[in-house]
């Protein structure tokens, strides 16, 4: 198949990508090779999305366009030409790094995943986006203070004035990733790749981000490469995708034939698993019976720096005041936008905050937790066998071979074989991190266990099977669940019950249908809305 | 500015602490400053004119508030074996010790900072390789050790200074700061040593985080990518490192005076052991706490300035 084959009309191409496989050096010597023969066209002013999982070659293939691989990544074959006007072609894949240069924030700009640290701890706003006026010596000195104003003010971010002088710390997910962009289109690029600009967002925010994408798309024809993870961003945004697997293209076309009529298998796959197509896991009717938790005006503290000098320290509610049960056998989800308290309020049932008031009542002694990062919440340093049996150990449970015995089993359990015993962390996928700290959860048998977004990190098939996993478990061992997520489609999904949590309450509660179908508060009407 | 008052405030206390403590373990230590000064053989009747003379038979508080008292002015009394003011014997040594302090502090800021960088941007190649074989050996290296290389390489066979020689930088600073370089040699270059390996593993962390890689799409060369967002960024943790390397420097390098016969702090304090002279043995440690405790305050703030995240309004 050759390059934009499908691509509709790239008569007008500006990016074309030939063939390309990247390669990165291996340890001792040659190549490991990430994608093979990746060819696509995007148009003059177009969208373009580029959907896939993780290791998909979706980032590296963007990156190899732009010469930003790192780690002496680089293309080993095909070409990446780019055609910023009619006549003029630039072939980036052999182009030195001093050239490359040149094109970068100039005629092709990037954002990225994690506004959180891509930019500049200890430089401003202010010097950051100016220095894309530095490097590309862009109009005379006096005005640039100015105009870095006015982008910022088009990026929709208000009292520009002030934010110049501040650092990113000082600023929210959504601001910074707004500097990102109004960094990104200040030079009036001919082309933005956006690298999952809004996963790391929150759901209400997300949507307003691809809204002012889509605003610089139109207002100054600039085309843009979405790479993401998730349909409904894509959806949104693109008019034409590119379906990536293991390195390779798997399908392109028009987004609405992709996600009406998709030809291959993995992409139907995949557009199951994220348009919240998936079946409801959830069982009917088991609301009600005796409660393994139940919370009666509870509020959690943080401790903070008092304001005076030599001051002691302050308390500060992050959880306000919350009544809910859990009953036996139930899930019961908790959503909400970072910063909300639910995470806090699950440590502190847990027992990891002693800073509470109210009434916490527990059907079990040690609820057990999973957390939303396998890659973090696993020390890396000890095995899967240590990690799993340190709970036993602590409690002075059984006998070594009584512990490995009970380890073992739960591995099976959660569908890894024994041989994970005696390996590390890190040899490990992200699912499979996931499902080891979910049999750690369950190694006291404890009845109630709290999960914290343990499927946000994961991508969208590995989702299904440890949504799958969790409702089998619950069901074998006739456990509860609290369940924590910003994702909407997967609490519609998996809980029987919901609850709304904002600014540290529960403004709205009830079974899941009655929540979806009639919202009461305005909040869980505008989180409902943001389901892309 | 509260935070400055907040970390004066705490800085004075710390060294009032010190004081008293310095101050109850001369007094615990068996061993009375006037029989040190008369002898054993002295008699009772003279020892006991003397203790009066010297203070030695008020109360324990009393005496202490003495202490503290000249300690503000810079009076520590009379030192037991020279019969002249501390301060004198002092102000005299100093000279040497900061003055040596400062030619090693300088070397070590100048040296350390482009070579870390240099290995760091050619990780793994020939220079990198070469640099740091060279800092692994030098960084096992005792500084006394490398004092007498340095003794009989360049002043033994290349004659460039005299061994043992030193002048003062009232007859000529010229000269003094050239018998300076020797020692301060001896006393930087494992520093440096240490300083590059850190800075150096300190900018290869920075360089695998996001912002770099933004800072590259925007245009950067590697170079600016290096100098303008990395290296500021990388210095954070090298601040602390320094600091301790500066106090360190700056409390007296007592071996390297001996090695190369300079009469420094760190020289006084040896001989005042030896014989004693409880007074000088005071001064001394709290001038080295007020020197360590100076720097860590200076590094406070300078890690204000160079990172604003910890930064407090």
């Amino acid at each position: 198949m050759s390059a934009g084959e499908n691509g509709g009309k790239t008569a007008e191409w500006l990016l074309e990508l030939d063939g390309v496989s990247v390669g990165f050096p291996m340890r001792r010597r040659g190549m490991s090779v990430v994608t093979r023969g990746v060819s696509f066209r995007v148009g003059r002013g177009e969208a373009l999305g580029i959907v896939g999982e993780s290791g998909s070659g979706k980032s590296v293939s963007m990156l190899a366009s732009l010469g930003l691989l790192g780690n002496g990544g680089r293309v080993v074959e095909g070409s990446i030409r780019f055609r910023p006007e009619e006549g003029r072609i630039l072939e980036l894949s052999s182009m030195t790094e001093k050239e490359l240069c040149a094109v970068r924030g100039d005629e092709i700009s990037m954002i990225f995943q994690e506004p959180m640290t891509s930019l500049n701890p200890v430089m401003t706003i202010g010097a950051q986006v100016e220095e894309m006026l530095v490097l590309h010596d862009d109009g005379p000195k006096e005005t640039r203070r100015e105009r870095v104003l006015a982008m910022l003010g088009e990026a929709g971010l208000s009292g520009t004035e002030d934010l110049y002088g501040k650092y990113p710390h000082e600023l929210s997910g959504g601001m910074r990733q707004r500097v990102m962009i109004a960094m990104a289109m200040l030079l009036r690029p001919r082309l933005l790749i956006a690298d999952e600009p809004t996963t790391a967002l929150d759901v209400t925010i997300q949507a307003k981000i691809l809204a002012l994408l889509k605003k610089f798309q139109e207002e100054y024809g600039t085309a843009i490469i979405l790479i993401s993870h998730d349909l409904g961003v894509i959806r949104s945004v693109c008019s034409r995708a590119v379906v990536m697997c293991e390195g390779r293209v798997v399908e392109q076309g028009r987004v609405e034939e992709l996600f009406e009529h998709p030809q291959e298998e993995y992409t139907k796959r995949l557009l199951a698993a994220a348009l919240g197509k998936g079946s409801v896991l959830r069982r009917e009717g088991v609301t009600g019976g005796k409660n393994t938790a139940a919370v009666r005006n509870y509020s959690v503290f943080y401790e903070e720096r008092g304001k005076k000098l030599f001051a002691a320290r302050e308390k500060r509610a992050v959880v306000k005041g919350v009544s809910f049960e859990v009953h036996e056998g139930e899930i019961v989800g908790i959503v909400g936008e970072s910063g909300c308290g639910k995470s806090t309020l699950a440590k502190a049932m847990a027992g990891l905050n002693p800073l509470t008031s109210g009434e916490l009542e527990l059907a079990c002694s040690r609820p057990q937790m999973v957390f939303q990062d396998p890659y973090g919440s696993l020390n890396p340093s000890k095995t899967i066998g240590w990690l799993l049996t340190e709970p036993l150990r602590l409690g002075r449970i059984g006998t070594r071979e009584e512990r490995r015995g009970r380890a073992c089993e739960m591995l099976r359990r959660v569908g890894l074989e024994d041989s994970y015993y005696d390996r590390y962390p890190n040899t490990l996928s992200g699912g499979q991190r996931q499902r080891v700290a979910i049999a750690m959860a369950l190694m006291l048998r404890q009845k109630l266990i709290l999960l914290d977004e343990p499927v946000s990190a994961l991508d969208v098939t590995v989702q299904e099977q440890i949504l799958i996993l969790l409702v089998g478990l619950q069901k074998e061992f006739g456990l509860s669940y609290l369940f924590i997520s910003h994702d909407m489609n997967v609490i519609h999904r998996l809980c029987d019950r919901v609850l709304v949590m904002y600014q540290g309450e529960i403004v709205e509660s009830g079974r899941t249908e009655e929540v979806f179908e009639n919202p009461q508060h305005e909040y869980t009407r505008k989180l409902l809305e943001a389901r892309l | 500015m509260r935070y400055y008052v907040k970390k004066i405030v705490s800085l004075i206390m710390v060294l009032f602490l010190i004081m008293l403590l310095t101050f109850l373990a001369f007094q615990v230590i068996p061993g009375d400053g006037a029989v040190s000064r008369l002898g054993v053989d002295a008699e009772p009747e003279e020892i006991e004119a003397l203790r009066e003379a010297l203070g030695l038979n008020k109360s324990l508080p009393e005496r202490f508030f003495r202490f503290l008292g000249g300690a503000v002015r810079g009076d520590f009394g009379m030192s037991y074996q020279y019969s002249r003011p501390v301060s004198e014997l002092l102000a005299a040594r100093l000279p040497a010790t900061v003055g040596l302090a400062a030619v090693s502090i300088l070397m070590i800021c100048i040296i350390s900072v482009p070579l870390g960088l240099l290995c760091a941007r050619r990780e793994g190649g020939f220079a990198d390789r070469a640099v740091t074989l060279l800092t692994q050996t030098l960084m096992a290296v005792p500084a006394f050790f490398l004092g007498m290389i340095i003794t009989f390489l360049f002043g033994v066979v290349l004659k460039w200074f005299s061994p043992g020689g030193y002048i003062p930088p009232g007859e000529s600073f010229g000269k003094y700061l050239h018998y300076m370089i020797f020692p301060a040699a001896a006393i930087s270059i494992p520093k440096i040593a240490m300083t590059v390996k850190f800075l150096k593993t300190s900018v290869l962390r920075e360089r695998k985080l996001d912002y770099v890689r933004t800072a590259r799409s925007k245009g950067n060369t590697e170079r600016a990518v290096l100098w303008r967002h990395v290296l500021r960024n990388a210095l954070i943790p090298v601040i602390t490192f320094m600091g301790m390397v500066i106090a360190d420097v700056l409390a007296g390098s007592i071996v390297i005076e001996q090695v190369f016969n300079l009469p420094g702090v760190g020289r006084l304090l040896v001989v005042a052991i030896g014989n004693r002279d409880y007074p000088v043995v005071e001064a001394i440690v709290v001038y080295i706490a007020a020197i360590v405790l100076t720097v860590n305050f200076i590094v406070d703030i300078l890690y204000q300035r160079v990172d604003p995240r910890v930064r407090i309004k």
